[in-house]
């Protein structure tokens, strides 16, 4: 199973979001002051954030920090309690927009009776589509996401990273102008989520606008123009992927033995180094450029050290979070 | 548009469901067995009636008497289906989280409550006129009688069953599977508790009559059950029966010698279409 866009089309795509020319003058979700409180639960505290036509925008946040909320808000299936939305121009609920919008929940689920041909034809007839350009559009997603063939397969024997890529395909029957994606590549093995995101760009590149929602940090730079931050109901940080995720480049070196001198060598390069604290062996240390890890791997050699591991070393999305909470403090 | 998609989505939701087909298949079974019994019941009948004066009339109070309890059996069946088959019909899909794909497509939620109602109003109408006539078939095959009245006694049915189904349609976009079913099933059957008691009590007092009258307006089932009774007693033995003084022979927990009051049959009618109408209300406003 391999997802692939439209023949017609480039099968590699850029990456770090870029493939498609962004609008800012036509905004496509536009949320003011948003609120969601369930009882005695607020879910979204005070959110606002602009979308533009052809962007791809990411939500990116922990598991209960309101993004679906707001993704289940932008879709007409939980109502705001206080704000003001307009999606494509026009107001929350208006039924000739959703004909627009491609959407696909976090964990989607399916009336498992159903044949996948089934099962899109539905679908289809509920975006208004019929006809022969229903047939020509089922065959057409089921391409798309790597599907062909499963036609008259039942859903209730899908693996679960099938439901996701038939999930994804009843989101683009309609050739949406915008796509709402709920946790894009939960299910889904390492080829599925590379292909998924291939399709995104793809998208992207045709000009439809997308809104991701995620907790995986590859996701939202891999596809995303912008990136909102969300946590405990609000907006930390938006920006673009270098803006938010752009840091020095940070190496770990495991050696046999850390001596003084060889930190005081290593000193004398580095931005800054850390002592790892659960194994005394190891360094964290952050350079201008990545591509001093030869200039440390010769500084190991030189002070007579074992070199055991020299290896890039990312910010988990956690300590992200930590980083970008400690910065706002400090700010403030 | 929306509204009949998602009507027929229904229907064919139904039939993929093993639900439906066991109990079609059960309901076969009970027939089988009720031929058989009706069967041996008759002979049994007719051998005792040569010794009777009037061997007509003992035969006509058996058929009528089998007709009766017949019709009984498929009120109570076709309320069960309706309330097993409906109790989960939007609170199942909320839960099962099956709407979140069908709600945010461009369909207004009317549409997926109506639709819904519609199309379980469909299968369980043909359900139960099916079990009613297969059930008089089968008296008529071996007796040779039919029920002079069985047309309104079959709307009174049809009308029980739909409001049932108005009652789980309401509960269930309000309330979650369990519950709506638990309210449902203890109406359903709770709702003769009033036909009892005024069984029992000689001379039903005004508060006897007043808690009737409430039982009636909450779930009006099962006065739609006497209504459909009182159209399978042959008017000419009523009359005769009430020449005789021997009428309240017939005003039974089962029977009625009264037709449904106008006013409660227009309630029912009321009722089968409001109480879609408040869960159609209460479904706009809950968040998914």
């Amino acid at each position: 199973m391999q997802m692939s866009p439209p023949a017609h089309t480039p099968q590699s795509q850029p990456e770090g979001g870029s493939g498609g020319s962004v609008d800012s003058h036509v905004p496509v979700v536009e949320v003011r002051g948003l609120r969601k409180v369930y009882g005695q639960l607020i879910a979204v505290e005070d959110i606002s954030f602009v979308t533009y036509r052809g962007e791809a925008f990411g939500f990116l946040g922990p598991n209960g920090a309101g993004k679906s909320t707001v993704v289940k808000i932008l879709t007409g299936l939980v109502a705001p309690t206080a704000g003001a939305i307009q999606v494509l121009g026009q107001p929350l609920g208006h039924i000739e927009t959703r004909r627009r919008i491609g959407y696909l929940p976090e964990f989607p689920t399916f009336h498992r009776w159903l044949k996948a041909s089934d099962f899109l034809e539905f679908h289809s007839r509920l975006y208004g589509i019929s006809g022969n350009r229903l047939a020509k559009r089922c065959r057409e997603v089921l391409e798309m996401v790597g599907l062909s063939g499963r036609e008259h397969q039942k859903l209730g024997t899908f693996s679960k990273g099938m439901l996701q890529r038939i999930g994804l395909a009843q989101a683009l029957l309609n050739q949406p102008d915008l796509l709402i994606l709920d946790e894009l590549v939960s299910g889904l093995d390492p080829v599925g989520q590379r292909d998924m995101r291939e399709l995104l760009l793809y998208f992207k590149s045709e000009g439809t606008s997308i809104f991701l929602n995620s907790h995986q940090l590859a996701d939202v730079e891999a596809v995303c123009d912008r990136v909102a931050i969300i946590n405990q109901g609000c907006i930390l940080k938006v920006g673009t992927p270098p803006e938010l995720f752009g840091e020095q480049p940070m190496l770990e070196v495991r050696v046999d033995a850390v001596s003084e001198k060889l930190l005081q060598q290593l000193n004398g390069i580095a931005v800054n180094i850390q002592r790892d604290k659960e194994d005394p062996n190891c360094l964290l240390i952050e350079v201008q450029q990545a591509e001093q890890a030869a200039d440390i791997a010769n500084i190991v050699h030189a002070c007579g050290a074992r070199l055991y591991t020299l290896a890039p070393r990312r910010r988990s999305l956690e300590q992200l979070f930590f980083h970008t909470i400690e910065t706002l403090s400090q700010q403030k | 548009m929306g509204l009949l998609l998602i009507t027929r989505f229904t229907i064919q939701e139904a039939f993929h469901r093993w639900l439906l087909f066991a109990m079609l298949l059960l309901n076969i079974l009970l027939l089988g067995v009720f031929a058989l019994l009706l069967n041996a019941a008759y002979t049994s009948v007719v051998a005792n009636s040569a010794r009777q004066v009037d061997p007509q009339l003992d035969l006509l109070r058996f058929s009528m008497a089998i007709s009766i309890l017949s019709v009984w059996a498929v009120y109570l069946l076709s309320g069960a289906l309706t309330i097993v088959l409906t109790v989960g019909m939007t609170s199942g899909e909320i839960e099962a989280g099956t709407f979140a794909m069908i709600v945010s497509k461009p369909l207004r939620r009317m549409e997926i409550i109506i639709g819904k109602w519609l199309g379980y109003g469909v299968i369980l109408s043909i359900y139960t006129a099916m079990l009613f006539f297969t059930f008089l078939g089968l008296i008529y095959w071996r007796t040779g009688y039919w029920p002079e009245q069985a047309l309104p006694a079959l709307g009174m049915i049809e009308l029980s069953m739909l409001v049932l189904l108005a009652l789980t349609t309401l509960g269930s976009a309000w309330f979650p599977t369990l519950v709506n079913g638990a309210i449902a099933i203890m109406l359903f059957i709770g709702a003769p508790l009033a036909s009892f008691v005024q069984l029992i009590s000689p001379t039903p007092s005004a508060t006897t009559q007043n808690i009737t009258t409430i039982i009636n307006l909450i779930i009006p089932t099962d006065a739609l059950w006497h209504g459909a009774s009182y159209y399978l007693i042959p008017p000419y033995i009523l009359t005769l029966a009430q020449q005789q003084g021997s009428s309240e022979l017939f005003s039974t927990p089962f029977t009625s010698i009264q037709p449904l009051p106008p006013a409660l049959l227009s309630w029912a009618i009321l009722y089968c279409i409001v109480l879609p109408l408040i869960g159609t209300w209460r479904f706009q406003r809950r968040d998914l």
